[in-house]
């Protein structure tokens, strides 16, 4: 990992650039860190304890936005709301995008289609259109219920319905599960056909392969899964803007979209940016206790 | 356990995979196929069942999406022109500053790189939301709120802000041998020179797929134009779509849907033309350490 | 050497990225003021200079205004930029955009922003000091009196507005009633006769969250004879205000309007409006609680428009007749405007001048009485609109406070209303009672921030 450095004699500054190279191809990135993510992130940490709003101007505030923040219910709700969303989204996707790409790993003919296939939902599933697709296809007199009339199911008002509107926006995220499915197909190809022939010699079924074979060798991707999935749950915000506008009666309401909601409707920018300060400590949180559980069950090769 | 036995298990266990594959697929598929046949529907027949072949085939839907105009500020075309005008720079930078700091971060040794590295690392954390009101307030003293050059869609971009490819790119880095570099070093050549005569042109497949992500996001992006853009002839196609679904006149269905559509058919264009460098540069790059 | 130098160059490299970055930057907000305003459809310019507008509004609407502009410019020579959307999340830009100093230099206001926005009279010009280029003496008092806050005439007001009911007839016939619904007593049998006779899923009326609290308040102020807030006061006790809700239940009870859930599950909501549902478009839905100057909007969205009719206002107590108007919405030059005489002339233009007779009833009757002559000579004045105008003035007996519409109380989701109503119908309080404690709270609190300024 480090430079060729040729035994001549340098003067100290030169000797300094030499160490330092490094730092030179860093200084964008530190510009744009200080300017575009640091500072924006401690003035949001300001402004969280004021009631700043654009048109009344600023005040101290102490911590009484956090105060709100665990007292009213609005705010309790979006923040129970999101962990319901993360906690079932993020299991539904991985163990999907494990099971398709675990089956897509036996020498399947077509993989590439298959895969192709399996992959457009997570190109496409953050645009507008999208979006517009799912509201079509679960409307009262959807696609979605028309079909279910057919096994004689009286479908839900999908969106009208305070437990099943999360629910279609987690499968609009559950649909996208490609993007996890290929990583998985990746590492699956990665794990050595020696270990599964030693284990079919011993008389090992599949299931128990699977579990002890396949799962352990390929926690390092289900780690990296686990994690960026639940960072980007937490700041789910175009599907319950476009699907259903937060409703109904914001059981949908995810903490980014009451973030917006505060900041670009109701100008409360002191009560948003302590929100979305809640927002980030949970998921710094979770990102801790993820990384730090990854020594008892994450196994890396090398 | 016979051979023959062994046989018929294999050929259940092949014929209940593919079963799988292809439901699954069809599910996954369905309602783009649908959304297809949808747009060539009457809005009356739309609604009507679910298969997704039209009985009377119409172009309505498409002729109200292309020629939707409100009065010559924005149409659909247009609205394809501004979104490249800001994604296409947006990709080019991002590759650029990305690769630049990816190389400082993996190649080199210095003072303070793994603790530049933690705070890289959890800026990937950092969930968006809590920076949108600081730089809202930012970018207005800035003056670039409805920039007519797009300013704060891509500007940061230039510095590596993208932090998701940086990532990447230091991962990818890090599985270039050090040897060729050393080589060309002791050949003469500066660590510019290996950046660009010998690290860029092995990354090069990775450079693609990072550019293709970067296109395929910026093109969906919808938050960020919804705040910066608010002039009607510089709306970009997301909120394009938002501002037809929008119109007052009923709901066309039919026009909304093939607008939809049309809206990401450049994105599938793309995909198709270049899935392998997608797949390939999200399955290479991501899991190494 | 070979590496200081590749050094200097990396050190080049990221400074250019910087430079360039603050070039363009600095050039682009230099230029913010022409390249936005001249657009890229405007032909070549005149050197009349420019201006920028907006508005919120349907597709006729935004046609409406795009051919006024075009008269604008070819009786003037200046150019006018346009920013227009649908009222769904028109509001959240405005804001930003008065706050960032962004806004258009002439805007289509809603009443209660002069308030709300400009409660100390920073974002809107004192358009009495343009009183020589607007003929300010074809306004009513009362109205120019409505848009005075901290003592600016902030915005001219467009025209005067209030709730009616409007039906569609057909679907109504149909259920075997002939006649307008006038009384209370004819809604609920209404009611009775479209669920016995059309179905369930066919209503003589659909009402959103806040169309139940105008409904609401029109039934309080006539039930008790006094407004809902005066100086700034919640005149109601929440045991007055719980017979109110109850009085909206009771709608729902007797099928004359759908519960939320209903109309939630056929996809109206905050962001889509009843008109863009099929249960309105197919008659299904067959009445609506809206303002005057929205009957043709609604007309048009219609499958078989020939059975929409103006309905009457219904008188519900026996203290006065209720309800209310209040200006529906101003135009105002914002404090951030370039050429201030040229906007004052834009706003003359649409208001009094030729432009009225092109916007015609778009925005409502014109409240200018020269604007309105205007109008009626170029035909431009839609019977619908004026006949549910008329019925209005006529009837409603209070004026309504600004505070009602603030966004505290009206957004949709998270305003008071709108959680009050949709919690009420979704069976999320125990009695009215509580509601109404709710309700009452969160409009209290909101007269108090406004005091507040």
């Amino acid at each position: 990992m480090s430079t060729a450095s040729a035994p001549v004699r340098r003067s100290p500054f030169k000797k300094w650039c030499d160490q330092n190279t490094g730092l030179f191809f860093l200084i964008p990135w530190i510009l744009g860190f200080l300017i575009f993510k640091f500072y924006p992130f401690a003035s949001s940490l300001y402004y969280s304890f004021t009631d700043m709003n654009f048109f009344k101007g600023i005040r101290e505030y102490g911590i009484m936005n956090y105060i709100d923040i665990f007292t009213e219910k609005e705010t309790r709700t979006a923040l129970l709301i999101t962990f319901k969303y993360a906690f079932i989204t993020v299991p539904l996707k991985l163990v999907f995008a494990l099971f398709i790409a675990y089956i897509l790993n036996f020498k399947i003919k077509f993989v590439n289609l298959f895969r192709t296939v399996y992959y457009i939902p997570s190109i496409l599933g953050g645009s507008v259109a999208i979006a517009v697709l799912w509201r079509a296809l679960f409307r009262d007199t959807g696609v979605i219920n028309t079909m279910l009339g057919f096994f004689g199911i009286q479908g839900p008002d999908w969106l009208a319905d305070r437990t099943w509107a999360l629910f279609i926006i987690c499968l609009l995220r559950v649909w996208q599960f490609g993007s996890a499915m290929v990583l998985f197909l990746a590492a699956l190809k990665g794990v050595s056909v020696d270990l599964y022939e030693a284990a079919t010699i011993d008389g090992a079924s599949k299931t128990r392969q699977f579990f002890s074979i396949t799962v352990p060798m390929i926690t390092p991707v289900i780690f990296y899964n686990l994690v960026t999935q639940i960072a980007q749950a937490f700041q789910e915000f175009n599907g319950p803007y476009i699907i259903t506008g937060g409703g109904p009666r914001n059981s949908t309401t995810l903490v980014a979209l009451l973030v917006y909601n505060y900041a670009f409707k109701e100008n409360e920018m002191g009560m948003a940016c302590a929100l979305a300060w809640v927002m980030f400590v949970i998921v710094m949180v979770l990102t801790v206790i993820a990384f730090s559980s990854q020594k008892h069950w994450v196994y890396y090769a090398d | 356990m016979t051979p023959m036995k062994l046989e018929t298990r294999h050929k259940i266990a092949r014929f209940f995979q593919y079963f799988v594959l292809i439901v699954v697929g069809f599910v996954m598929i369905y309602p783009l196929l649908w959304m297809i046949g949808a747009t060539f529907k009457s809005n009356a027949e739309i609604f009507t069942g679910i298969g997704f072949i039209p009985t009377n085939p119409t172009l309505d839907g498409y002729v109200a999406a292309v020629t939707q105009n409100y009065g010559g500020d924005i149409n659909i075309w247009r609205a394809f022109l501004n979104t490249y005008s800001y994604v296409i720079p947006k990709v080019i930078f991002t590759v650029i500053s990305s690769v630049i700091a990816a190389y400082g971060f993996s190649r080199f040794k210095f003072k303070g790189r793994d603790i530049l590295f933690s705070i890289m690392i959890s800026t990937l954390f950092l969930p968006q939301v809590v920076l949108n009101v600081p730089q809202y307030l930012m970018y207005n003293t800035f003056g670039w709120i409805n920039s007519p050059l797009y300013l704060p869609l891509w500007v940061p971009t230039l510095f590596a802000t993208e932090t998701y490819f940086v990532y990447q790119l230091v991962q990818f880095m890090r599985s270039i041998p050090h040897d060729l570099d050393e080589a060309a070093s002791i050949d003469g050549c500066g660590p510019v020179k290996i950046l660009y005569k010998i690290i860029c042109p092995m990354l090069s497949p990775s450079l693609v797929a990072c550019g293709l992500f970067q296109f395929m996001w910026s093109c969906n992006d919808f938050m960020g134009p919804l705040l910066y853009v608010t002039t009607p002839t510089k709306y970009p196609m997301s909120i394009f779509v938002k501002l037809s679904m929008d119109g007052d006149a009923g709901f066309n269905w039919n026009r909304i849907l093939a607008l939809s559509l049309i809206s990401i058919i450049p994105q599938l264009v793309v995909f198709f033309c270049a899935q392998d460098a997608f797949i390939d540069g999200i399955a290479a790059g991501s899991v190494k350490g | 050497m070979k590496k200081a130098i590749a050094l200097a160059l990396a050190g080049v490299m990221s400074v250019g990225l910087l430079a360039g970055c603050g070039s363009t930057g600095n050039s682009s907000s230099a230029s913010t003021g022409t390249d936005a305003a001249t657009g890229e459809t405007s032909t070549t310019s005149s050197g009349a200079g420019s201006l920028s507008i907006s508005w919120w509004g349907g597709d006729s609407r935004h046609t409406a205004y795009q051919n006024a502009l075009a008269a604008f410019t070819e009786e003037t020579g200046i150019q006018v930029d346009t920013h227009y959307g649908a009222w769904s999340g028109w509001e959240d830009q405005t804001s930003a955009a008065l706050y960032s100093g962004n806004a258009e230099d002439v805007m289509q206001v809603n009443w209660n922003w002069l308030s709300q926005y400009s409660g100390d009279g920073s974002k809107f010009v004192d358009l009495n000091e343009y009183s020589d280029i607007i003929d300010l003496s074809q306004f009513p008092q009362s109205t120019l009196d409505a848009c005075t806050v901290a003592g600016k005439l902030q915005a001219l007001p467009v025209s005067m507005t209030g709730r009616i009911f409007y039906w569609n007839m057909n679907t109504f016939k149909e259920a075997g009633i002939e006649e307008v619904p006038s009384t209370l007593d004819d809604l609920y049998a209404a009611g009775e006769a479209f669920k016995t006779k059309l179905g369930d899923d066919y209503y003589p009326l659909a009402m959103g969250e806040y169309d139940r609290m105008l409904l609401m308040t029109f039934y309080l102020e006539s039930t008790y004879g006094k407004p809902w807030v005066e100086d700034n006061t919640l005149q109601y006790t929440v045991e007055e205000i719980a017979t109110g809700i109850d009085f909206i239940q009771s709608l729902e009870d007797n099928h004359v309007i759908p519960s939320l859930q209903t109309m939630n599950a056929a996809g109206i909501d905050g962001n889509n409006s009843i008109d863009k549902s099929e249960q309105w478009i197919n008659g299904m839905y067959a009445g609506i609680f809206e303002w005057d100057s929205s009957a043709t909007k609604y007309k048009g969205s219609l499958a078989d428009p020939s059975g929409f009719t103006v309905g009457n206002e219904i008188k519900f107590g026996d203290k006065a007749n209720g309800g209310f108007s209040k200006v529906s919405m101003g135009l105002a030059i914002t404090e951030t405007c370039q050429d201030k005489e040229a906007a004052a002339q834009l706003i003359n233009f649409l208001l009094n001048g030729d432009g009225a007779g092109i916007m015609g009833s778009e925005c409502g009757i014109p409240n200018s009485a020269s604007g309105l002559a205007a109008a009626e000579a170029a035909g431009a004045v839609d019977e619908l609109v004026l006949e549910a105008n008329t019925k209005v003035m006529q009837f409603v007996d209070f004026q309504l406070d600004p505070t009602y519409e603030s966004n505290d109380l009206k957004a949709n989701p998270g305003g008071v209303y709108t959680d009050v109503f949709g919690g009420y119908s979704y069976g999320e309080y125990t009695d009215s009672t509580e509601a109404a404690t709710d309700l009452y709270d969160g409009v209290t609190e909101a007269l108090e921030d406004a005091a507040k300024g």
